[in-house]
């Protein structure tokens, strides 16, 4: 599974199933968490995705604004492990 | 009554001394020294901060223990299999350190002046067959599998944290040491067992433990993983730093430019506006702040409101005053820890403001106990979100509740925070299209942002009520007579 497959799955389950607004136009750089479109629980929620989907494990203290915020950040932990 | 564990503040002279230690540090110490003075420092700051506690040697036993505890923590974290670390001779030579040091702190009580700065140890045959007996009740342990270990280190944290928070328990825990030392074991009560900074080191410890069963936690030598836990700054009362983050800090230290005009100014500083709002704002507002005593004295709703919000402000001003100091020397020590306010009385949610109230146990709890559990609900797949959502923030705060103490009151501020929360989200997952529109309309925008600052603090402030008052009748009668009831 590639960048580009991972990058429109995770877009596809944050719009659809988080922000609930397929037609947001969600930029790759964009706060995603710091801004208020998604809260703590959906980090949660793209934990088990993560999980589920890529077979990735992120760890708790990883679900973090910082380290989250956006879809690129989300993109590069997620392939940082998935090896 | 002000009974939270960061009650345990250090006083204006400990202050001083920090400070005079601190600049004796940045002119004397040669760099590659700077982490074993932080370390040695740090212990011998522990066992003189300790308050005298009415059990004889308890004191010293209870600085004794947090050592054995934070040393078998760091053994049972150490990296095992194929990443594993060995022991090097620093590693030995900080075991040597520590016994002796604490060997050493039995000889001060035959001295009259540092009887009074070591807090009254024990013989020393009393100590070597303690150590003894503890060293063996170790090996025990170190022989079961890492995995197992690791368990068992945390629930034995966990068993202590709540043997010394619920009153029942410390009151048993009490008699048992008074009959130890020969005392009175009627006259127990919870307020014999004062372990200065347990909550926070707790805090550390199970961080250490969860981040290597989930394989985040960095190797740390046990100089580290001590000076991590101990640093003496934020013993007492916090920030909880992450070791990770603590340790870039320490392995830069020999580096560090500590003399630098600058760095000493932003310390200074920061240690004088701590100073400014813990002893001048936060201790001028306890006057009228609400307590038990003046909730009986109050005249009428006017003036329980007045010493609600007093509470409130003393509150914030003391903590976060407190934290300026613990911030302002460590960055004089080489060591930036971690922010742990951030206007948290001016945000527009119940969620932004636990994004910005003692930021480091927020952030503590969201990781090892909201997300776990957040995580674990969602892939049973047998709650709805909604639900989910309702059971992590209640189980989050009420643990957040009971950190503070195991009693009724901080059961039922947990709770208040935890509904708070909830209904927060299910209020803004269905709002937040709304709410996305009004960048259009400022004016309605900056409306509804003011309606959200004001109602988060007047619900975080009413929230304090459970947290000011020692019981649960107190409360409620509290709550009626602000609402212009009777009592």
């Amino acid at each position: 599974m590639d960048e580009s497959t991972v990058r429109q799955q995770l877009r596809d389950f944050i719009l659809e199933d988080l922000i609930r607004d397929p037609d947001y136009d969600l930029e790759d750089d964009e706060g995603i968490v710091s801004s208020g479109l998604i809260d703590s629980f959906s980090l949660a929620q793209i934990g088990v995705f993560a999980e589920e989907t890529f077979g990735v494990y992120i760890p708790d203290p990883d679900l973090t604004v910082a380290k989250m915020d956006t879809l690129d950040l989300m993109v590069a932990r997620i392939l940082r492990d998935k090896k | 009554m002000f009974t939270l564990p960061d009650d345990q503040f250090m006083g204006l002279t400990e202050i001083t001394i920090l400070l005079i230690a601190a600049f004796a540090y940045i002119l004397i110490v040669p760099g590659r020294w700077r982490g074993w003075v932080l370390l040695v420092g740090s212990i011998v700051g522990m066992y003189w901060l300790f308050p005298v506690q009415n059990i004889r040697w308890l004191e010293y036993g209870l600085a004794t223990a947090t050592l054995v505890i934070t040393i078998v923590s760091w053994f049972i974290t150490r990296p095992t299999g194929k990443r594993a670390r060995k022991f090097t001779n620093e590693d030995r030579l900080v075991v040597v350190i520590v016994v002796l040091m604490v060997l050493a702190f039995t000889f001060a009580r035959e001295v009259d002046f540092l009887d009074s700065l070591i807090s009254r140890p024990p013989p020393l045959p009393s100590v070597a067959m303690a150590l003894l007996v503890v060293g063996m009740l170790l090996v025990l342990m170190l022989r079961l599998p890492p995995r197992l270990q690791m368990t068992f280190g945390l629930l034995a944290i966990i068993g202590v944290f709540i043997v010394i928070r619920l009153p029942f328990l410390t009151t048993a825990a009490a008699a048992f040491l008074r009959q130890n030392a020969g005392q009175d074991a009627s006259l127990a009560a919870p307020i014999d067992i004062g372990w200065l900074g347990f909550s926070y080191v707790a805090f550390r410890l199970i961080h250490t433990i969860r981040d290597r069963q989930s394989g985040l936690l960095p190797a740390l030598s046990l100089r580290e993983y001590l000076t991590y836990v101990l640093f003496l700054p934020a013993y007492v009362s916090g920030p909880i730093d992450r070791a990770e983050r603590f340790l870039e800090d320490d392995r830069a230290l020999a580096d560090t430019r500590l003399q630098d005009p600058h760095r000493i100014t932003v310390g200074l500083s920061r240690i004088g506006v701590g100073l400014f709002k813990k002893f001048i704002i936060a201790d001028s507002l306890a006057v009228i702040s609400l307590s038990a005593t003046l909730v009986d004295q109050a005249g009428g709703a006017g003036s329980l409101w007045l010493m609600l919000y007093a509470y409130a402000f003393r509150l914030y001003f003391d903590f976060s005053g407190y934290t300026d100091i613990a911030i302002g020397l460590g960055v004089l020590f080489g060591i930036e820890l971690p922010e742990n306010f951030n206007r948290p009385y001016l945000k527009q949610s119940i969620a932004a403001f636990w994004q910005s109230w003692h930021m480091t146990l927020s952030n503590w709890a969201k990781s090892y106990v909201y997300s776990p559990l957040s995580r674990s609900l969602i892939k049973q797949r047998k709650l709805s979100n909604g639900q989910i959502v309702m059971v992590a923030n209640l189980a989050t705060m009420v643990v957040i509740g009971l950190w503070h103490g195991m009693t009724l009151p901080f059961l039922a501020w947990g709770l208040w925070h935890g509904a708070g929360l909830t209904v927060h989200k299910l209020w803004s997952d269905r709002t937040r299209k709304w709410y996305r529109g009004l960048r259009d309309t400022p004016n309605k925008q900056l409306a509804w942002e003011i309606t959200g600052v004001l109602l988060t603090f007047h619900f975080v402030l009413l929230g304090w009520v459970w947290f000011a008052l020692p019981d649960l009748q107190s409360a409620l009668s509290t709550f009626s007579r602000l609402l212009g009831g009777g009592a």
